[in-house]
């Protein structure tokens, strides 16, 4: 498999006069595919990181390349570009647009990549029919449920057939039994478009489905492990925090 | 295109706001829309009076002479010129009329009845009397200043006399008022009678013509001039016509377009207010990849649909508001007007298209700063909220 994102000594200082470092040289490497859990306390910088590889943020040093292209100094332009072609977005929080329909929603990605109005339309419904909305195509974000929302989110992450699908807790409002599906629909999507899904997660049952789980502690990778089989190894020595 | 579809469906939704911008600028156009009619139609009751009683074209004798001598091939030459509809030679000189002790200077006027009126409607402004009864005999309209300053009444005669004019008496057979100051100061005779009072046989000193079109007056007065005769419009002997209507219309247009740019700043709030709200969905949007230029759009569109659909209800609502206004025949009654005057609405069908369009460009340029803010936030803050 190939490396789809690398990260070379990553750093994101913020504030001016007393600085906070939220990424201290950073290393990291995801290959196409895979489905990678970043967990650690609150403030330990894996939503800086994940701005980063989501092309939302821009760091203070060090180098991001997505798949093989040095985007560490995209311009603003070219980052939109890459965000459309190359990333879906799943949140804590749907971020729906209030005022559009599911079906409308999900074309939005593909609206702002110039797709035909038609065509959107249609590759929108089919996606929704996939995670289950079938039925629910002209409703408008009040009229639907925390999980169902949260499926037409995902739906909208996946519509342009993104390369990466990042996930920001995309689970973190939901209770237990929406958050299990909506993990089943990320890995099945998984399996079938073999795309590569970056969440960043509180919940360590969902972080102990995925491939590779990530502890950022600090602005630093404190732990790897590894999915082998049904068990984890840790690569580096895990400290305990 | 997106933009389009992402603003249409703010506006579609968001009733409260719309109805608030587009309210705003609805109402400054048809507030427009309706004082430039009613502008309009004073102007053209200014006009239409200026125009009744004043020359349109003005025959001067030719330079260096007192009167014009051959008057009859003259008028036959202005006759043969398009557009004429009336030319009246006069004569006309400086009178003193006398009544009992009274004495009063005025200019009198001679000349052919039929023609003086219909370049001055005179028989329009009379109080008493009938304008055509100076067609025979020695008689005499009085403009009602002077009938009040010499305190005569009609059928006693005045005594006019000057230097070197032969002394005679006229009956006064009528009064007349313009509510024209100047001109109710004057004295109205037939051509004969001042050609005798002067004794310089029969001659006069201008031509007063009136054209079916007023706006002629500029040519006609040229075709004139090329004869040697010192020919004027109405344009160039009363230039104060249209420099007070050219000042009245600018500082009114002044006054109109601030009623539009204000109306335009409701729009930019309204915006503001939008941007602000929908923060966390211009987050979503860039996200999706929508740049900062597509967001910009997004905005000036929408400010500029509301600022088009706002006007183009104003100009139908001010127009709807004129005709019927117009319709009802409003009078007003000035204490020197002669008549009362009927007030006129008067849309010009450019206004109804202009206008819309002026508040689209204001709404457009009003949505310019909050659409700025917004293509500049930064995604990362904006998501959060």
């Amino acid at each position: 498999m190939s490396n789809i994102i690398e990260i070379k000594k990553l750093r994101k200082v913020y504030g001016d006069g007393v600085e906070l470092v939220a990424l201290d040289d950073v290393d990291l490497t995801i290959e196409e595919g895979e489905v990678l859990a970043i967990v650690g306390p609150s403030g330990s910088g894996k939503s800086t990181l994940l701005n980063m590889i989501g092309l939302l943020d821009t760091p203070s040093g060090g180098e991001i390349w997505l798949k093989g292209q040095n985007i560490t100094k995209a311009s603003p332009k070219e980052r939109a570009r890459l965000r459309n072609k190359e990333l879906g977005f799943i949140f804590q929080y749907h971020h729906l647009l209030p005022e559009f329909t599911a079906v409308e929603n999900v074309m939005m990605p593909l609206l702002i990549a110039g797709m035909d109005k038609k065509e959107a339309r249609h590759r929108a419904i089919t996606l929704l029919e996939e995670v289950g909305l079938g039925d629910r195509l002209n409703n408008r974000p009040n009229q639907l449920s925390g999980g169902q929302n949260q499926r037409v989110a995902v739906a909208r992450a996946l519509a342009g057939h993104p390369s990466i699908v990042i996930g920001d807790e995309p689970t973190g409002n939901l209770d237990s039994k929406s958050s299990d599906m909506i993990y089943e629909l990320l890995r099945k999507l998984n399996r079938e478009m073999n795309q590569t899904f970056i969440l960043v997660t509180h919940d360590m049952d969902m972080a102990e489905k995925t491939d590779r789980i990530l502890r950022l502690v600090d602005g630093r990778i404190v732990c790897e492990m590894r999915r082998e089989g049904d068990e984890f190894v840790s690569r580096d020595i895990c400290r305990a925090d | 295109m997106l933009e389009l579809f992402v603003a249409m469906k703010h506006i579609r939704t968001r009733k409260r706001q719309t109805a608030l911008a587009m309210g705003a600028v609805g109402l400054a156009v048809a507030i427009i829309i309706v004082f430039r009619a009613v502008m309009n139609g004073s102007i053209e009751i200014f006009f239409d009076l200026i125009f009744e009683l004043a020359p349109h074209a003005l025959v001067l004798p030719k330079e260096g002479e007192e009167y014009i001598y051959l008057y009859k091939t003259l008028i036959e030459f202005i006759w043969t010129i398009p557009g004429v509809a009336a030319v009246s030679p006069t004569l006309s000189t400086t009178a003193t009329l006398s009544f009992e002790d009274e004495v009063e200077n005025v200019e009198l006027t001679g000349g052919i009845p039929s023609e003086m009126n219909k370049v001055m409607s005179l028989d329009k402004y009379m109080i008493v009397g009938d304008f055509y009864a100076i067609s025979s005999g020695r008689r005499v309209i009085l403009g009602e200043g002077v009938m009040e300053k010499l305190d005569v009444k009609i059928g006693e005669d005045v005594v006019a006399n000057f230097p070197d004019a032969k002394t005679m008496n006229l009956v006064v057979a009528g009064v007349f008022r313009t509510g024209i100051e100047e001109w109710d100061q004057g004295a109205y005779v037939s051509l004969e009678t001042t050609q005798e009072f002067l004794g310089e046989g029969d001659v006069i000193n201008y031509i007063n013509i009136h054209l079916d079109d007023p706006y002629q007056g500029d040519a006609v007065a040229e075709e004139i001039s090329a004869r040697g005769y010192d020919a004027d419009s109405w344009r160039t002997l009363f230039p104060e016509f249209e420099e007070t209507l050219a000042f009245e219309t600018f500082s009114n247009n002044l006054i109109l377009a601030l009623v539009l740019l204000i109306a335009s700043f409701g729009i930019a709030n309204v915006m503001n207010m939008l941007v602000l709200e929908k923060t966390r969905e211009i987050g979503m949007l860039m996200a999706m990849g929508a740049d900062g230029p597509s967001i910009r759009k997004v905005f000036v569109i929408e400010s500029g649909i509301l600022g088009l659909a706002g006007g183009t209800a104003g100009s139908l609502f001010g127009y709807i508001v004129s005709t019927y206004l117009h319709s009802l025949q409003y009078t007003i009654t000035a204490p020197t007007a002669p008549q009362p005057i009927v007030i006129k609405f008067l849309v010009d069908p450019f206004d109804l298209i202009a206008f819309p369009l002026l508040a689209l460009i204001l709404s457009m340029i009003a949505g310019v700063y909050p659409a700025h803010k917004a293509s500049k936030l930064d995604p990362v803050i904006a998501l959060r909220g």
